[in-house]
């Protein structure tokens, strides 16, 4: 709960920001609506919303959920390590997409996580070079010979 | 009634039959991909119809049109992530079903839902064509921003558990839409000096990173059950085809009134199967006697959307055939085709190419029917997908994911856009916000504010939203569905409240 109320916070913030900013747009001298004006009704009507969410959630949330805040964020993220791990892993691996070419760089990340997430058998880890390969340099194949589109093919 | 049989005979020949099977393959398959929509499905179909003749390759293209419908259908039910932007309601029953343990009769649904929706279409393209052609054109952009207004009412059906959150989660994606320069003068605006935002954020990333991303991630949370193997669908999985078609004709108001929708909202220039199966499936959910059965695999909810969708293939032919003017992208991409081939389209291209058009309206019926056998007889294919174990394919959907966003404008930009939005969408689906309200505020934000500014660019006067009949019938309808929604949500918090057991919200 104290996570959604930090959350309309920042939401509060960022569409009061944005809504300022939305008025340093300047107005147009053909139309008597300018760019900032659909920004400026949908930002009014975010921070409208989000002042209202956070007063709500402040109504909701006992006490003692601040004070077990920190330790329930730890306890969630722990649980939930594998997600931070498959995440971190597409980070990686769209950054290495342009440098790598699409077919080096999947084949890394697809047998690099399958590795992660699956349990150790050998067979496991056969059936994982085996999708690795297929769905990296066979998609890569696919692509460039039946549909001529051609994905990167990364610098180095 | 001879132009009828040319048609038909140019249409029932073995070569053309076979093309547009394959066609239809095609299409399916390519829908499944997350990323690859119906319109990429056409354009990369097109260069290959130029050696055909033009009702033979106008054919294949519906096919490719018709089959990119249901494609989407399947990994919307089998993943949870909506292959093409027109199963974006599809997800919100059909995936509970199938995790319900139901994955064949989720499907099943949905191919007979699309399948009738297909026909009912094409009925309304022969008989409706030129009158409907023209209503869609006399509405200016008052009545389209009303129009938008109305349909931005259905987020109140959407909103998930939170009604506040479900709204703001709806602005997030208002606010998505006014990134990258504005629509009418391309002045730059929100970009925050970062290049890749100039063009503002495209709205297929957007939809594989908050659904596609946040739903992969999300299937890997319990490492104990990713570690022993498990598949994404347990259990012994029950495929009856026909008592299932039963099921579908069983909601024939259902089944009219989505595709009716899907056929009005495809005719109207600028809207699409990714607006259609969203209104769809909230009309079907008002006018549900159980609406708080919808989202939980309700079986209605896969016939509303299903049905909406594949109706805009009809109904997106209309403007088309009636008056020469394209519906949408893939109508735009058969008008080319039919160029190509020295066939101007028009308001004479029924006279003139009689043979041509009615060979047309046979194709889509022949591949509404082609679409149906290959989706029948492939689904225990696509059904296998549910056994495979969830650490081969979530890794193996992550980059199909990648490969269309990738190929959807060749751009490694696209790429950064889709990480920063896939965990931005991972958040707000661990923070309790409802994602299909934001994906519905970044399909219609551009829309709504062309037509507002257009409108008061063509008068100031700000009364001709109230003053014009049909823009009057729109805002009317816009507000009785607030209402509507208001009312059902104070009704719903009723006996929760009375009730002494009820936990605090």
């Amino acid at each position: 709960m104290i996570a959604r109320l930090l959350s309309y916070v920042f939401l509060f913030a960022a569409s009061g920001g944005l809504f300022i900013s939305a008025t340093a747009i300047p107005a147009s001298r053909f139309e008597k609506l300018g760019a900032g004006a659909f920004p400026k009704i949908v930002f009014a009507a975010m921070v409208l919303m989000s002042a209202l969410a956070v007063i709500d959630a402040l109504r909701q949330i006992p006490l003692a959920a601040y004070r077990d805040f920190s330790s329930q964020t730890q306890a969630w993220v722990k649980r939930r390590y594998l997600v931070f791990v498959s995440l971190a892993a597409l980070t990686v691996y769209l950054l290495a997409i342009p440098l790598l070419g699409f077919s080096i760089a999947s084949f890394a990340f697809l047998f690099g996580l399958q590795l992660v997430l699956m349990p150790r058998q050998t067979k496991s880890i056969v059936i994982a070079a085996v999708v690795a390969l297929v769905f990296s340099f066979g998609l890569n194949w696919l692509f460039a010979e039946v549909f001529t589109v051609f994905l990167p093919r990364g610098v180095l | 009634m001879s132009d009828f049989l040319s048609g038909a005979a140019q249409i029932l020949t073995l070569s053309t039959l076979i093309c547009m099977l394959a066609g239809s393959i095609a299409g399916i398959v390519a829908a499944a991909i997350p990323g690859f929509t119906v319109t990429m499905a056409i354009v990369l179909t097109l260069p290959l119809t130029f050696a055909m003749d033009p009702l033979q390759g106008i054919a294949v293209m519906l096919s490719v049109y018709v089959g990119g419908y249901t494609g989407g259908l399947i990994s919307a039910a089998l993943l949870g992530i909506p292959g093409t932007p027109s199963s974006v309601a599809t997800t919100f029953d059909a995936f509970p079903m199938a995790r319900n343990g139901e994955p064949g009769r989720a499907l099943s649904i949905g191919i007979w839902a699309s399948f009738f929706g297909t026909l009912i279409s094409t009925v309304v393209l022969i008989f409706a064509a030129p009158p409907l052609a023209l209503f869609a054109v006399r509405l200016g952009p008052w009545e389209y921003f009303s129009l938008i207004v109305f349909a931005l009412t259905i987020v109140a059906s959407l909103v998930g558990t939170s009604v506040i959150r479900g709204m703001l989660a709806g602005l997030i994606g208002l606010a998505i839409s006014t990134l990258g320069t504005d629509p009418i003068m391309g002045r730059p605006r929100f970009d925050f000096g970062i290049e890749m935002l100039q063009t503002g954020l495209p709205f297929l990333v957007v939809l594989i990173g908050v659904f596609a991303i946040s739903q992969l991630v999300s299937e890997v949370e319990d490492a104990d059950n990713v570690r022993s193997g498990r598949s994404l669908i347990t259990g012994a999985i029950d495929f009856q085809t026909w008592k299932v078609m039963k099921e579908v004709l069983m909601r024939p108001i259902n089944l009219l009134r989505s595709s009716l929708a899907g056929v009005l909202i495809g005719a109207l220039p600028g809207a699409g199967g990714s607006i259609a199966n969203l209104v769809a499936y909230d009309q079907a959910k008002r006018a549900s006697k159980t609406p708080e059965k919808f989202g939980t695999g309700e079986a209605d909810g896969i016939v509303a959307s299903e049905a909406g969708n594949s109706a805009t293939a009809g109904g997106g032919l209309i403007p088309l055939i009636g008056l020469g003017i394209p519906g949408s992208a893939v109508d735009a991409i058969l008008m080319a085709a039919l160029m190509v081939h020295g066939i101007s389209v028009g308001p004479r291209l029924i006279l003139d190419h009689g043979d041509l058009v009615y060979g047309m309206f046979i194709a889509m019926v022949v591949a509404s029917f082609m679409m149906l056998v290959v989706s029948v007889f492939s689904m225990r294919l696509f059904l296998r997908l549910t056994e495979v174990p969830k650490w081969l394919i979530v890794p193996v959907v992550m980059t199909c994911c990648v490969v269309g966003t990738f190929a959807l404008n060749n751009r490694v930009t696209d790429l950064y856009l889709l990480i920063f939005i896939g965990i931005a969408g991972y958040a707000l689906r661990a923070l309790g916000y409802a994602l299909a309200p934001l994906v519905l505020g970044v399909i219609l934000g551009p829309i709504a504010e062309t037509n507002l500014r257009r409108a008061l660019m063509t008068d100031e006067d700000p009364t001709l939203f109230f003053t014009r009949p049909i823009s009057l019938i729109f805002l009317v309808a816009a507000m009785a569905s607030i209402v509507w929604a208001v009312h059902n949500h104070i009704k719903s918090r009723k006996p929760t409240e009375r009730s002494p057991d009820a936990p605090a919200s």
